[in-house]
């Protein structure tokens, strides 16, 4: 038995919130959220989770990138090194992309971002799950 | 001694009474078929005029000759004078019986590119149209009444006086008419031919290769004393003066008019895509709005139906299921018009990059392989490995290759076959998605590019589909310049055609 892995989830719908935080403490995590990018980095501060799962689209359509790089832009090797795993209905269809273009002119997923994972919305909650578990290295059933 | 004198109401016929061409704003870039008819009908307007004024002509000699026979007592040649006239008489009256036919007989609006001679013939701006054959068929029945018009006028000319006749100014006209109705090279042509023309009548009679019809005795001492000579000689000053005034100017307004309809009608167009771009944001903010809570309350049934949050009942399961598929009607409806709405409004360059299209095809194909294996249906390709890459917009072009996909599989019943083809074609891409499937009745047809427009027999093979699948291929095709087209024969099958003139992109050496 390990010890209990601490998650933060950066989102601004409440009631996702909710709904992620049943899946991920069903599954043994310890879950804390925040609903905008400032409560977000306070908690990351105050809280040092295992996994940051964020909404890059927040009102503020690009809270969730700058959350992003001034989390990883910190001089604390562990602002630079926790794992993010985005959640975002934009990933791979619409207004936004993820990807700069490349020396050959062609895209390639995750090169921009300097996150660990993507999860299209809506959120699955296995697809989640196991996200998390592979992001922090625990096979299924480890965590509990 | 006249020419075409008397017609000067001719261009008023043709301005007010003829349909006018619009000159259509080249914006948007489709400019269709069926407005090309009116050039054509323009151009066969002005034959028309033309053969009016001919006929004014002809009573306009033969009053002139009347009144100098009768008032001025002049004497003229009057039987060779009468006898061409005759000629231009009976080769109006076949020209009218020509035209008439042109008008009213079959109608040929086959669209041809212009040839060479049609060009030449044809004053510039209509030879852009690719004019159809009867526009043709006008310039050149144009082109050849004008020749014999000169040669009409030289002889009259000839008869009555040669290069004493001040109606030799008369010739002008035929120019202002030339330069109207035909192109620069032609109206040069003319020009010259009336030149040509005068001056063989008048060395012909200088050098007494042909006989000098006098117009009056008068003329050879002391012209400007007599009051008859100095009328005559006003009279078709003034005439030509005011002709050529009056042709130029209404020709002028004429394109004054045209000018200023055309811009009208760019305002209007302008006007109307706005409204067309307004209406496509605010589709695609309610269709954004609607996005957030649908993936909530999917996520949310999510949890309920993996008992992530407590064991749930066998009824309860059910009926969070059906929720769950609903809330998944919902989600696809917002997510096909927010796809739908980015190709409607999105400027291209912002989405395009370097695409390789035949891997992005092959990409499509095997991901539909699946679904068209549990269909029962032959799912096979063509495309070529190596076809380098193109600007586009990869999710807008994905999504139009997995739409037509897509409809081809599921209106195919088990047992039939899918082609996707994909070729270079003139000027870029042709992709062609053939299917065995139920078709697309005729009646149907017009309206499967509509926004959530489903044929009945669609209906009836399959619950699923929006209707918006089409309208996006359509957008996305139109994002590239582009365009869709489809063939359907009900019960046999479906071929739809998408033709992107998408440009290659030169790999980049480093």
């Amino acid at each position: 038995m390990s010890v209990q892995r601490k998650i933060l989830i950066v989102e601004d719908d409440k009631d996702l919130v909710a709904a992620l935080q049943i899946v991920l403490k069903k599954h043994g995590f310890e879950v804390v959220a925040a609903h905008d990018a400032p409560g977000g980095l306070a908690r990351a501060e105050a809280e040092r989770p295992d996994l940051i799962v964020l909404d890059v689209m927040m009102p503020n359509a690009t809270e969730g990138f700058h959350f992003v790089w001034t989390l990883r832009l910190r001089e604390d090797e562990y602002f630079r090194t926790v794992p993010i795993i985005v959640i975002s209905a934009i990933h791979q269809r619409t207004e936004l992309r993820f990807y700069p273009e490349s020396a050959d002119g062609t895209y390639k997923a995750g090169e921009f971002l300097p996150v660990q994972g993507f999860i299209d919305k809506p959120v699955d909650p296995a697809e989640l799950v196991r996200e998390v578990q592979r992001q922090l290295g625990l096979a299924r059933g480890d965590e509990r | 001694m006249c020419g075409r004198c008397s017609g000067s109401w001719g261009l008023r016929a043709v301005t007010s009474g003829s349909r006018e061409a619009l000159a259509m704003p080249r914006t948007g870039g489709s400019l269709r078929l069926g407005e090309l008819p009116a050039v054509a009908e323009e151009l066969v307007a002005r034959v028309g005029w033309l053969i009016r004024l001919r006929w004014l002509a002809v009573v306009g000699v033969v009053c002139f000759l009347e009144i100098s026979r009768r008032v001025f007592s002049l004497q003229l040649a009057l039987q060779p004078l009468y006898l061409t006239i005759a000629a231009l008489a009976a080769y109006n009256l076949i020209l009218t019986l020509v035209f008439r036919r042109l008008r009213h007989g079959q109608r040929d609006r086959a669209v041809r590119a212009p040839g060479r001679v049609t060009r030449l013939l044809l004053a510039e701006s209509t030879a852009d149209f690719a004019p159809p054959a009867e526009a043709f068929r006008a310039a050149l029945l144009a082109s050849v009444q004008i020749a014999i018009d000169l040669l009409f006028l030289a002889l009259l000319l000839h008869f009555s006086g040669g290069i004493e006749n001040p109606f030799i100014l008369f010739f002008v006209f035929h120019v202002i008419v030339a330069s109207i109705l035909l192109s620069r090279p032609a109206t040069f042509f003319y020009a010259t031919l009336g030149l040509v023309l005068v001056s063989a009548v008048a060395l012909g009679e200088l050098l007494g290769i042909l006989p000098h019809y006098p117009l009056h005795e008068a003329l050879q001492a002391g012209a400007y004393r007599d009051p008859r000579v100095v009328g005559v000689e006003l009279f078709v000053l003034a005439s030509t003066l005011y002709l050529s005034a009056y042709l130029g100017s209404a020709v002028a307004g004429h394109l004054w008019r045209l000018a200023e309809k055309a811009r009208l009608f760019e305002t209007a167009y302008q006007r109307a895509s706005e409204s067309e771009r307004a209406k496509s944001q605010y589709m695609r903010k309610v269709a954004h709005e609607l996005r957030g809570p649908v993936g909530t309350i999917q996520t949310e049934l999510k949890v309920v139906l993996e008992e992530l949050a407590g064991d749930i009942s066998e009824s309860l399961r059910e009926l969070v299921e059906r929720a769950e598929r609903r809330a998944g009607e919902v989600a696809q409806v917002t997510l096909e018009l927010l796809m739908l709405s980015r190709a409607r409004e999105a400027p291209l360059e912002v989405e395009m990059m370097a695409v390789d299209p035949a891997e992005l095809v092959t990409e499509v194909v095997r991901q539909l392989s699946e679904s068209a294996e549990r269909a029962g249906v032959i799912l096979r390709s063509s495309i070529p490995r190596r076809l380098g890459t193109f600007r586009a917009d990869p999710d807008g072009l994905r999504q139009l290759v997995r739409n037509l996909l897509g409809n081809a599989i599921r209106y195919t019943p088990g047992g039939g076959q899918v082609d996707v083809r994909l070729a270079r074609g003139e000027g870029g891409l042709r992709l062609e998605v053939e299917d065995t499937g139920i078709g697309i009745p005729p009646e149907d047809l017009p309206r499967v590019f509509d926004e959530f427009y489903r044929a009945p027999n669609a209906r009836e093979i399959s619950a699923e589909g929006t209707g918006l699948g089409l309208a996006i291929v359509k957008a996305v095709a139109e994002q590239h310049g582009g365009r869709v087209t489809i063939d359907s024969t009900p019960g046999r099958g479906t071929l739809v055609v998408a033709d992107l003139p998408l440009e290659p992109v030169r790999a980049k050496r480093i």
